[in-house]
């Protein structure tokens, strides 16, 4: 017996040792910096204003590597208290759903509007202030005021340099179903960006054309990844030549990877459909009570420091407050903004799913 | 001795500890009348009938060879004098720790064409392969979900006498027949539960089959969730459906492995390897260079490159060890309460289950299990759901740490419950009989035959729900306070939007933490 008392005394203390090593790291925590540093100081670098009883609950489901900085600013300059979680968009949209009129966010951050077409459809967004929605054209917001975009990501196609010389780059997706590109491409069919702008696609050339061109597609041999990232990544390593994606995620991986990362954007034709511009969107939520606080930070997302922050530091194309996209980015064409009618995009997503789930490239 | 009823209140508990495991499954029966599903009518379309097919397809296969490899493993470093047994020990349970979707793209920037390892794999003949597919997902998932089958049998085998396969080897029976006529049956159990577990994790699998572009049910579902919510709770309600078969198939077929022997004080043999030593040897590191060392290329690669570019002067990093050292905190606070609750959640049951043989505790057990194939972020939503109903407990538990304990060991408490009644079926009866003869008390007797006889499978246990806890996604975005970031989360939104070398770096930390946790639960024991 004596042995099994001492199995049982080394058995309970060393879950005891592992729930007070959890309770002690618990219990360590740091202390508030009164001023704020790094990429966060860039957009304010002023002293913070003293902390009030105001406070602003937002659900982001853009990355907490580029909204964070953002956020600090703003609680620093403001002294509004913000609390955030970071989500993957469709996720937040499913939880804010959930929540209805008990959630605590104040504010919803997309990054594409499918999620906000969600939302609206509920009847769970608010009304953004005019004042915020007039630092924006009006294409790049909603016409009954319940989003704003705040920045934009234009699809292009990623290549891969070694295997497509510059000359034969093709000038629109609709060159993308000849014989030339049989196994070639890759399409991210099912995440939410290609979705959005496949939408877009429909509601411009309608959905007999776009239908038959996504089948044309996968009859060419269309390959299917889940999302622009890993496009991007098998277009750096040479496993794909081309893929349609958001611009944005090249001049991350390639900045991450170096020279080994042999891919580049081409943009293709001005007046194509693969140019769009897909904007990222604010909005309130209806259940807020602190809508005075979260029109305070729509304002904020569309001033000049945060503008020019999102284009300097994340490559995206700037809205508002009259900031020029950074050096790298290619200018923006007449076509791509306005025209394009998002707030069609919410009703238009349920066929378009439908048509991209029949077309079979999920298994391709 | 006969069996005893079980004690009311131990009745009680097994079955209020069910039915707030059953809250995930109840919400989607629920979600799937509200939102007008049609769960039948999408099993006669062939767009359903295909992905569902491929889903087994792939479950069955990685159940086989997890199976083999975890088997393999543990009997390896448990009974034999390999090389290095300890350390290989550590290692092995290490690949539970990758979250999917980052595990699986290290595995495609390592061995892809192009990748890092390319070159090599050319040099040596194999190279040019793709993974992807069915291929690729059956490799990946093998490799991530083997630990499910080898810590429960390795701590199985460590609890087994020597003295029976002594016997056997005396008598005649070759090594082999010794391990097929001793050993298999006494791991049996074991090696069902952890093969169980590795079957509903893949089905319910999105990040590996969605990166290998095999197109399962989980795909299908995702794509969902917004344009046709209905469809995506149907199509969850046939998964959980398939889980609760599989898991009825387990039990009927390992019901008569319950009598499981025992001795007190079991010195498990070790086999002399001889010249099995190399090609032994060759095997264990084959595994561990494709399970921890293929990914790893990767990761480290992102996270120095991150590095050296900070180094010199190229872009900012946009973490910092402040943040790190916070989401690495709040990381382990949060898997070690899951894991230490998970197994107290799961003992009641299976002292039901396994000692008293009890109805309610088989049905509360099928209840805990099959709730291991529901997508994690539906369990986060029905949490939310059932909190938001809940009047008071709502203001009490909505932004707290309990509620998302409490959701990771609904989404866990399955990893325990397999080993946590293989444990309490090997404390023979004989020995209860004996201590109550002698009048030691129910309690007296759990702390001094109990808790002693079951301690390596407990700890097994813990370390299953610990290391998946560690890797957690949904819940940990969707239930975790405001403001309490984990590794996995910051891994997450870094890797998404292409911030590879912050993924990488806290990727490290993650297999560097686990493998700590690895050393603390499984090899101090001794």
């Amino acid at each position: 017996m004596l042995s099994q008392t001492l199995h049982t005394r080394r058995l309970i203390r060393r879950l005891g040792s592992l729930t007070v090593l959890a309770l002690f790291v618990a219990s360590c925590a740091t202390a508030e910096v009164p001023t704020i540093e790094g990429v966060a100081a860039d957009i304010y670098p002023g002293t913070c204003a003293e902390v009030g009883d105001r406070e602003l609950t937002v659900y982001s489901g853009r990355t907490e590597n580029l909204i964070e900085p953002v956020l600090d600013a703003f609680a620093c300059e403001t002294g509004i208290e913000v609390a955030v979680r970071f989500a993957d968009s469709t996720d937040l949209a499913l939880l804010l759903a959930e929540e209805g009129d008990s959630t605590p966010a104040d504010v919803y951050l997309s990054s594409s509007p499918g999620p906000v077409g969600f939302l609206e459809a509920r009847n769970l967004l608010g009304e953004i202030d005019e004042s915020a929605l007039e630092l924006v054209a009006a294409e790049n917001r909603s016409a009954s005021g319940s989003w704003v975009g705040f920045s934009g990501r234009k699809r292009v196609a990623v290549y891969n340099i070694d295997a497509i010389a510059e000359a034969d780059l093709p000038t629109s997706v609709f060159d993308l179903t000849n014989e030339t590109w049989r196994g070639r491409v890759a399409l991210p069919a099912t995440n939410g960006s290609f979705l959005d702008w496949f939408t877009v696609f429909r509601d411009q050339f309608g959905t007999d054309v776009a239908t038959q061109w996504l089948n044309d597609m996968v009859a060419n041999d269309a390959k299917y990844y889940p999302n622009n990232r890993s496009i991007v990544e098998a277009a750096g390593r040479g496993e794909i030549d081309i893929g349609l994606v958001n611009h944005y995620y090249n001049y991350q991986e390639a900045e991450a990877i170096g020279d080994d990362h042999r891919a580049l954007n081409h943009d293709l034709g001005d007046d194509d459909i693969g140019s769009l511009l897909i904007i990222t969107a604010a909005t309130i939520t209806s259940a807020s009570e602190n809508t005075g606080e979260a029109n305070e930070l729509v304002e904020y997302l569309l001033s000049e420091p945060v503008q020019r922050y999102l284009t300097d530091e994340t490559l995206e194309y700037p809205l508002a407050a009259g900031v020029a996209p950074a050096d790298p980015l290619p200018p923006l064409t007449a076509l791509e903004i306005g025209s394009v009618d998002f707030d069609a995009l919410g009703g238009g997503f349920e066929e378009t799913t439908e048509i991209v789930d029949a077309s079979g490239i999920a298994n391709q | 001795m006969t069996l005893t009823r079980p004690p009311w209140a131990l009745r009680i508990v097994g079955i209020a500890i069910a039915i707030l495991f059953a809250f995930p499954g109840v919400y989607l029966v629920f979600r799937n009348f509200s939102s007008g599903a049609e769960p039948l009518e999408l099993l006669t379309s062939s767009r359903t009938l295909e992905p569902l097919w491929r889903t087994i397809k792939l479950a069955v296969l990685v159940s086989l060879s997890a199976a083999v490899l975890g088997v393999a493993l543990a009997w390896l470093t448990v009974r034999t004098n390999l090389i290095g047994r300890r350390f290989w020990r550590v290692l092995a349970p290490v690949p539970l720790v990758f979250p999917t979707f980052i595990g699986a793209a290290a595995f495609i920037r390592t061995l892809n064409p192009g990748g890092l390892a390319a070159g090599l794999l050319d040099q040596l003949g194999v190279g040019g392969f793709e993974l992807r597919g069915l291929f690729g997902a059956w490799l990946v998932l093998t490799l991530f979900t083997y630990p499910y089958v080898f810590l429960p049998v390795a701590a199985r085998l460590q609890r087994l006498p020597g003295s029976l396969e002594d016997s056997a080897r005396v008598l005649g029976d070759s090594a082999s027949q010794a391990f097929r006529r001793i050993v298999f049956p006494q791991i049996r159990g074991a090696l069902g539960a952890g093969t169980l577990l590795v079957f509903l994790y893949t089905i319910s699998d999105f990040g590996a089959v969605q990166l290998m572009r095999y197109d399962t049910l989980t795909r299908a579902i995702e794509t969902n969730y917004l344009a046709r919510p209905a469809i995506a709770f149907a199509l969850s309600l046939i998964l959980l459906v398939l889980a609760i078969v599989v898991v009825g198939g387990e039990r009927s077929l390992s019901r008569g492995s319950d009598s499981l022997e025992q001795t007190r004080s079991s010195k498990p043999i070790v086999h002399a390897l001889g010249r099995w030593q190399l090609p032994s040897l060759a095997f264990v590191v084959f595994a561990a260079v494709m399970s921890v060392g293929a990914p790893m290329v990767a990761i480290v690669d992102w996270a120095s490159a991150g590095l050296l570019r900070t180094r010199n002067g190229g872009r900012r990093l946009t973490i910092d060890s402040e943040k790190v050292v916070e989401a690495a905190r709040n990381t382990l606070e949060s898997s070690a309460l899951a894991a230490v609750v998970a197994v107290l959640a799961v003992l009641p049951i299976a002292f039901l289950v396994g000692r008293y043989r009890d109805r309610v505790g088989g049905a509360s057990h099928a209840v805990i299990i099959a709730t291991f194939a529901l997508p994690g972020i539906l369990i986060a939503l029905a949490l939310r759901f059932w909190t938001l109903r809940s009047g008071f407990a709502a203001d009490f538990l909505s932004d707290s740490k309990a509620l998302l304990i409490f959701a990771y060991v609904v989404r866990f408490g399955s990893l325990a419950m397999g080993i946590t009644l293989v444990a309490v079926q090997t404390v023979p009866r004989r020995f209860h009989d004996a201590a109550s003869t002698l009048g030691a008390g129910r309690v007296r007797r759990l702390f001094t035959i109990d808790a002693p006889m079951m301690a390596p499978g407990l700890m097994a246990a813990v370390g299953l729900v610990l290391l998946s806890t560690m890797k957690e996604l949904p819940i940990s975005l969707i239930i975790a306070p405001l403001g309490y970031p984990t590794l996995t989360t910051r891994i997450f939104g870094s890797f998404e939007d292409a911030f590879v070398a912050e993924a990488g770096i806290m990727a490290v930390v993650l297999v560097a933490m686990s493998a700590v946790l690895s050393w603390f639960l499984v090899l101090r024991r001794a």
